[in-house]
C-alpha cells in the first residue's frame, strides 16, 4: 500500500513537472528581472571577491565525472586569469529541462556552457534571455576576435546579434567500416575499393566462412537505429544527411542516389550477407557480435577501437582489424561524412552580475600560452612535441587533461585541431584508426556537412527527431524486404507531408544566402 | 487437516510462480554484479551472463576509491541519517495532537495536511520558493521540504488512535503531563510503527534522485543517486547524440558503470533484511484498529 502510494505521488509529481515546465515557456523573458532579491548567493560571492577587484564568477557547465572545482585545470585557470570561478553543473539526464528551470527562475550565472545544441541556444536568444555579446567582445575580447573565425561567430548570430561563443568542432571523419583483415587473408582477398568488390568480399566471407561460425555468423552487421551506414552511404552520394544537388540541399529520400542505396542494402539482406537480426541490434550487441568473432565487418567509431580490439584479441589472439577505404559507388561517388559545428556553446544569461568580467575571462583563456596549457598541459609534463606533432605523456595527461575540453569556452581554431591530436594518441591503435580515416585517405574521401555552420533553424530542430525516426523505420523495412523499393515515391510523399517539405524550404532559404 | 492432491498442486504452482518471479528480479541484478567484477573484454564481447568472467575487483576498487564517489556516498549517508532522525521526530510529534479528535478544529488541520497529499504548487513555484528560502544548493533542501510525509503521518496517527485511552488517563492520574506521556508512554509503545516509518524515510532519503537533481547544482553537493544516474545515463543513446568525440573518448566503460550501480545499491540492500521484520509487522499493526 505504501509503495502504491509512493508511485501515485511520483506520477503526480511527474505530471506537475510536465505542466510547469511547459507553462514556464512564455514567461521566460519576464521572470529573470522580475525578482531582484533572487541573486543573494552571487552578490555575497561578489563581496568576497571584491578585495582583489576581480569578482568571483559563477559558471554553469554540463556534466562531467570529476569535480569541476578541484580538477587541475580549474586551478590553472584561476592562477593565470586571476578570476576565481565557482563551477556548478547540470545533471547528465534531463540537462535541458534543468537548464530551462534555472534560466526561467533567473539564477544568476555569469556564464553557461552547454553542448553544441544550437536550437536550445537560439531559443534562449530569441526569448531575450541572453546578453548581447557584440559590444562586449568589441571592447574586451581581442583574443576572441582573433582566434575564432568569422564563420564561427556568424554561425551563432541570431537576428544579426551574437549571443554565444562556440567551441568549433574539429572537422574529421569519425566512423568507418571496420573489417577483419585476418578473414580477408584467409579468403585470399584484398581490401575492397568499390562497393562491388565489397559485395564480393562479403560473399567470400559467407561461402568460405573464415570465422567457422556456420550459420551463426554473418559477414556484415549494422545497428537497427542507424541504417545510414557511413562509407556505403557515401558511395551513393549520401555521405551527409543533406546533399547539394544542383545547388539545392536535399535530404536522403529526394537524393537520386537513395534508391540505389536501398536496393544495395536490401540485396545484401536478401543474400544473407547482412545480419538477419540487424534491426534489433543496439550498439553494444553489434560490438558483442563483432568481438565474439561472428561478424566480418561493422561500422565503428575510432574511439571504440581500443576496447573492441582488446576484447576481440582476447577471444581470437590472431584477429586483426582495419578500416576500409572510402568505397566507390556505381557512379564513382565516395566519401565519409564529417562532423562539424560546435562541441560547446557558451552564453551569458541576462541575470549575470558580471557580463564584462565573463568576457574578459573568456578572452584571457584564449591567450596563446594559456590556451595551450589548458588544452594539453605543460610540455615535458603532459605532452611532448616532435615536428609539430603532439603526443601525450601518460598517465599525467589522462589524469590532468582528459577533461580539459570541459573548460574551454571558444577555441583557438587554427591550433586546437593540432593540439587536439595529442588526445587521439593516448592509444596508438586509436590513433592509427583516426589517422587512416583523416590523414591517409585522400581529402576528397571526406565530405564536410553543408550544415556544419548553419544557424539555428526552428522548424528543422522541431521536426528533426521525428523525421529521422520516420526515415530510419522506412529504411529498415525496405532492407528486410517488408516494403519494396518501388514504393519509394509514396514514401517521399509521406516524408514531405510530415515535415520534409518545410524543412527543405527553411534550409534552402538559408543555403541560398551562403552559396557563392 | 489432510492435504489433498489439489492442495499439493496449488502449492507446487505457487512455488514455481514465486520462484520464477524471484528469478526475474534477481537475474538482472546478478548480471550487473557479474559485469562489475568481470574483465572489460568479456563484457564487450557479451560473455558475461549470470556468472563473472575473469573475476577481478579492480573496477570496484577504482569506483569506490574515486573521490567523487566516496564524497557523494558520505553525503548520501549523512542526508539519510539526519533526514530520517528529524523526519521521525517531527512526524511522531505532529501525529500525536492529530490523533486527539476532541481538540477543537483538529479535523480542519487534518484536512490541510491531506490537501498537500493531493495538490502541489508544481515544480517552478517550488523552485522559486526554495530559492527565496536560500535553500538552493543547500543540503537542507533535501530534508526540509519533505520533512513530514503525510502518508507516514497518517499511519502513525492511526497507530496512536489504536492505543487504549486508559493508558493516558492512568498516566495523567499519576501526575504525568502531556510531554511526559508522549515521550515516556506513547512513543515507546509505538516502536514497531516508528521502526517501519523510519525505514520508509531512510529508503526514501537514500533513493532520492529528483530532489538533488532539481535543487543541487553545486559539484561538491552531488548525492550518490544523482552521481549514479549521471554515470549510468552516460551511455544512453539519447544523451550520446549530443556528445562530442572528446566526450565519447572520456566515456566510462560498461564495467565502471556496473560497478557504480553495485557500490551504490549494496549498502541499502544490506540494511533491508535486518529491518524487514519491522516492515511487515509495523504496517500490519498500524492498519488494524480495534
Amino acid at each position: 500500500m505504501a509503495m502504491e502510494n509512493k508511485k501515485w505521488l511520483t506520477s503526480l509529481l511527474c505530471a506537475s513537472l510536465a505542466v510547469s515546465v511547459s507553462a514556464c515557456g512564455p514567461s521566460k523573458g519576464a521572470s529573470p528581472s522580475a525578482d531582484p532579491s533572487a541573486s543573494m548567493g552571487a552578490s555575497a560571492a561578489a563581496t568576497t571577491g571584491g578585495k582583489e577587484a576581480k569578482p568571483q564568477l559563477h559558471a554553469l557547465n554540463i556534466w562531467m565525472k570529476d569535480d569541476y572545482n578541484t580538477y587541475p585545470v580549474a586551478k590553472l585557470i584561476e592562477e593565470k586569469t586571476g578570476y576565481k570561478v565557482k563551477y556548478d553543473m547540470l545533471p547528465q539526464d534531463k540537462a535541458n529541462d534543468k537548464l530551462n528551470l534555472l534560466m526561467a527562475s533567473g539564477e544568476s550565472y555569469d556564464l553557461v556552457t552547454i553542448g553544441g545544441d544550437r536550437s536550445l541556444y537560439g531559443d534562449y536568444a530569441k526569448k531575450g534571455a541572453l546578453v548581447d555579446l557584440g559590444p562586449l567582445i568589441e571592447q574586451y575580447g581581442p583574443n576572441i576576435q582573433d582566434k575564432l573565425s568569422q564563420d564561427s561567430l556568424d554561425a551563432l548570430k541570431i537576428d544579426g546579434k551574437i549571443y554565444g561563443i562556440g567551441n568549433r568542432s574539429s572537422a574529421f571523419a569519425s566512423y568507418g567500416l571496420m573489417i577483419r583483415t585476418d578473414w580477408l587473408e584467409k579468403v585470399g582477398m584484398q581490401a575492397p575499393a568499390t562497393v562491388d568488390e565489397f559485395t564480393q568480399v562479403l560473399k567470400a566471407f559467407k561461402e568460405k566462412d573464415p570465422g567457422g561460425n556456420g550459420d551463426k555468423g554473418y559477414p556484415f552487421t549494422i545497428t537497427g537505429d542507424s541504417p545510414m551506414v557511413t562509407d556505403l552511404m557515401g558511395a551513393f552520394n549520401l555521405a551527409n544527411y543533406w546533399t547539394d544537388i544542383d545547388g539545392k540541399l536535399v535530404p536522403p529520400p529526394l537524393n537520386p542516389g537513395f534508391e540505389g542505396y536501398l536496393n544495395y542494402m536490401a540485396g545484401l539482406y536478401k543474400d544473407g550477407l547482412l545480419d538477419k537480426e540487424f534491426a534489433v541490434n543496439k550498439d553494444a550487441t553489434m560490438k558483442e557480435k563483432f568481438t565474439s568473432g561472428k561478424i566480418g565487418v561493422v561500422s565503428l567509431g575510432w574511439w571504440d577501437i581500443p576496447t573492441v580490439t582488446d576484447a576481440l584479441q582476447k577471444n581470437f589472439p590472431d584477429a586483426k582489424i582495419a578500416y576500409l577505404p572510402a568505397l566507390k559507388g556505381p557512379d564513382g561517388k565516395m566519401g565519409l561524412g564529417m562532423g562539424g559545428g560546435f562541441d560547446r556553446i557558451s552564453f551569458i544569461p541576462k541575470s549575470s552580475k558580471h557580463p564584462e568580467d565573463a568576457i574578459k575571462w573568456i578572452n584571457a583563456k584564449l591567450d596563446d600560452d594559456l590556451f595551450k596549457e589548458i588544452a594539453i598541459g605543460e610540455e615535458g609534463k603532459h605532452y611532448t612535441v616532435k615536428d609539430g606533432a603532439y603526443s601525450p605523456i601518460l598517465p599525467a595527461f589522462n589524469d590532468e587533461r582528459n577533461q580539459a575540453n570541459n573548460y574551454l569556452t571558444g577555441v583557438d581554431e587554427k591550433n586546437y585541431p593540432i593540439y587536439w591530436q595529442a588526445r587521439v594518441k593516448k592509444d596508438m591503435r586509436l590513433y592509427e584508426g583516426f589517422n587512416y580515416l583523416n590523414n591517409v585517405l585522400p581529402a576528397e574521401a571526406r565530405l564536410v556537412d553543408p550544415l556544419a555552420l548553419a544557424p539555428s533553424m526552428p522548424i528543422n530542430s522541431k521536426n528533426s527527431a521525428a523525421m529521422t525516426q520516420l526515415l530510419n523505420d522506412y529504411m529498415v523495412k525496405v532492407f528486410v524486404g517488408e516494403e519494396p523499393v518501388s514504393g519509394l515515391p509514396d514514401f517521399i510523399k509521406k516524408f514531405n507531408a510530415t515535415g520534409g517539405q518545410e524543412n527543405e524550404v527553411e534550409i534552402n532559404a538559408w543555403y541560398a544566402t551562403v552559396k557563392k | 487437516m489432510k492435504r489433498t492432491a489439489n492442495d499439493w498442486l496449488l502449492d507446487t504452482f505457487a512455488y514455481f510462480f514465486l520462484i520464477a518471479i524471484g528469478l526475474m528480479m534477481l537475474l538482472p541484478l546478478l548480471n550487473v554484479f557479474s559485469k562489475a567484477v568481470s574483465e572489460e573484454w568479456a563484457i564487450v564481447s557479451g560473455k558475461v551472463g549470470i556468472f563473472p568472467v575473469g573475476f577481478q575487483l579492480d573496477t570496484l576498487r577504482e569506483v569506490v576509491t574515486s573521490s567523487t564517489f566516496s564524497h557523494a556516498f558520505l553525503l548520501s549517508v549523512g542526508v539519510t541519517i539526519v533526514g530520517t532522525a528529524l523526519s521521525i521526530l517531527f512526524t511522531a510529534v505532529t501525529a500525536y495532537p492529530l490523533s486527539k479528535r476532541f481538540l477543537p478544529g483538529i479535523s480542519f488541520v487534518m484536512v490541510l495536511f491531506v490537501f498537500t497529499m493531493l495538490f502541489s504548487g508544481g515544480l517552478i513555484p517550488n523552485y522559486m520558493l526554495m530559492r527565496q528560502l536560500h535553500l538552493i544548493n543547500n543540503l537542507w533542501v533535501l530534508v526540509l521540504p519533505g520533512l513530514i510525509g503525510v502518508f507516514n503521518l497518517l499511519v502513525i496517527k492511526s497507530y496512536y488512535e489504536s492505543l487504549p485511552e486508559a493508558l493516558e488517563e492512568s498516566a495523567r492520574i499519576d501526575g504525568a503531563r502531556t510531554y511526559t506521556i508522549l515521550f515516556r508512554i506513547i512513543l515507546p509503545l509505538s516502536m514497531p510503527v516508528i521502526a517501519t516509518i523510519a525505514l520508509f524515510y531512510a529508503v526514501g532519503y537514500w533513493n532520492d534522485y529528483f530532489g538533488p537533481m532539481i535543487y543541487i547544482n553545486d559539484t561538491t553537493k552531488q548525492t550518490l543517486q544523482l552521481y549514479l544516474q549521471s554515470v549510468v545515463m552516460e551511455a544512453n543513446t539519447s544523451t550520446a547524440l549530443t556528445k562530442s568525440v572528446e566526450d565519447m573518448m572520456n566515456m566510462s566503460p560498461e564495467g565502471i558503470r556496473s560497478a557504480t550501480v553495485i557500490a551504490s545499491t549494496v549498502p541499502i540492500l544490506v540494511v533491508y533484511p535486518f529491518l524487514q521484520k519491522y516492515f511487515i509487522k509495523g504496517v500490519l499493526i498500524g492498519s488494524v484498529k480495534g
